[in-house]
């Protein structure tokens, strides 16, 4: 993925909820984010346990609370600020980070 | 001991509403639903259960967060499922509930029960195949491809678990009557009941206890083109595919796998082989090469020679 890469508006994205994205253009979401007030925490959409993308459908990482990322292969949990997973296969390991930053036009951008 | 399979599938899940949503679309048939959760059922009867993780009738969940809750199979008559009970009587206690059924742990403490199968009969047509060289199955003027075509999952195939003993899986369930098909190498084995040729009813995969739980679960469709094109309708609605269309070797059948808000894989599968008793289980190191035939994946739509001249 390349540096400078626009993903989004930040302003597009609605506050609690998470959104899959497709940057490489290849059919699959690679990365998702999850929006909680100013912040955006963005992974990689790739499972530490299965190695696969974890969304059950476009942009449907959460649990039903909205309080953590779940992969929807088998079941593990995350919590949203670190990517860290707290129950499941993956005990103990993390989502992979992804950075970014918010521009000055509001776009959110890799780097 | 006639063991069918599994009729019932349990879940206590996160997200009731979305469940119901996913197995819908799956093409299973909602039979008295409601915003707690209900049954979706195959033609033949079989099916899932989905109700809200907090729901005091549910056995108790997994220490791994899985959700599977409980595994209720068929047996063919009700001198099977005494048959049943005796067994299991013999080191554990068996409950026995209003409707007959008999509920326990397994080995492993997974929730599982029995009862006189829930399995009727039913018609559905099969896929019928134009091979030179064999008599045509579809006469002249007889069009195979239908865009329309409702595609509805027909039986429950099998279920897969993750388990922290592998081989004490397999002594259980063989106490049941199920047979070993064939096996991967230090992953697990293929079993089926005594009641059915399919294939497996069960799989294993040996995995460290924080693992335990299900897999997945599959049911039969009529053919590889229905698992083509009901997958291929899931994927056009966003649904995530994880592994698939393909062909499996142990069993034949061919697959198309998909995340699902339970948190645990739900495949399409058909045409799987049939055992008796006179087969040779085999035995492979599970990895790609061992566990498909070939796999393809899928591509938006797409046709050679690009869109027509403008």
């Amino acid at each position: 993925m390349s540096a400078g890469t626009v993903l989004c508006r930040f302003d597009e994205l609605v506050d609690g909820e998470a959104r899959g994205f497709d940057p490489q253009k290849g059919g699959q979401d690679t990365l998702f984010g999850v929006r909680r007030g100013s912040r955006l925490y963005l992974y990689r959409d790739l499972c530490p346990h299965a190695t696969s993308p974890m969304a059950w459908r476009k942009d449907e990482y959460l649990n039903r609370r909205r309080d953590r990322i779940v992969c929807f292969a088998h079941g593990a949990q995350f919590e949203i600020e670190t990517g860290r997973c707290l129950l499941g296969p993956c005990i103990g390991q993390s989502l992979q980070a992804v950075a970014h930053a918010i521009d000055d036009r509001g776009n959110v951008r890799l780097v | 001991m006639k063991i069918l399979g599994p009729d019932l599938l349990v879940f206590g899940v996160d997200h009731v509403p979305a469940c119901c949503e996913f197995l819908i679309e799956y093409g299973l048939t909602p039979v008295g639903v409601t915003d707690q959760g209900g049954r979706f059922e195959a033609m033949d009867g079989t099916g899932v259960l989905i109700l809200s993780s907090d729901d005091p009738s549910l056995p108790p969940a997994l220490s791994s967060g899985n959700t599977i809750r409980e595994t209720i199979y068929g047996v063919q008559d009700a001198q099977t499922l005494e048959a049943v009970g005796r067994e299991l009587s013999k080191d554990r206690e068996v409950r026995r509930a209003a409707d007959g059924s008999l509920h326990c742990t397994d080995d492993l403490g997974f929730a599982i029960a029995f009862q006189v199968t829930v399995r009727k009969p039913y018609a559905a047509a099969a896929t019928l195949t134009n091979a030179p060289g064999s008599p045509p199955q579809r006469g002249p003027n007889q069009v195979a491809v239908d865009p329309d075509a409702q595609i509805r999952p027909r039986t429950l195939s099998h279920v897969v678990f993750f388990v922290p003993d592998a081989a004490r899986m397999e002594a259980f369930y063989h106490r049941l009557g199920f047979r070993v098909t064939d096996r991967f190498t230090g992953t697990g084995a293929f079993m089926r009941p005594e009641g059915n040729a399919d294939h497996h009813a069960l799989f294993f995969i040996q995995t460290p206890p924080f693992m335990q739980g299900c897999e997945h679960f599959a049911f039969h469709l009529g053919g590889p083109s229905d698992v083509i094109q009901a997958g291929s309708r899931l994927v056009a609605k966003g649904y995530q595919s994880y592994w698939g269309p393909g062909r499996h070797i142990f069993g034949s059948n061919w697959f198309w796998y998909f995340n699902s808000p339970m948190g645990v894989h739900v495949e399409y599968d058909a045409d799987m082989d049939l055992h008796d008793d006179a087969w040779t289980p085999r035995e492979a190191t599970i990895g790609a090469d061992a566990s498909q035939l070939f796999l393809m994946q899928h591509r938006e739509k797409w046709s050679p020679g690009g869109p027509p001249p403008a």
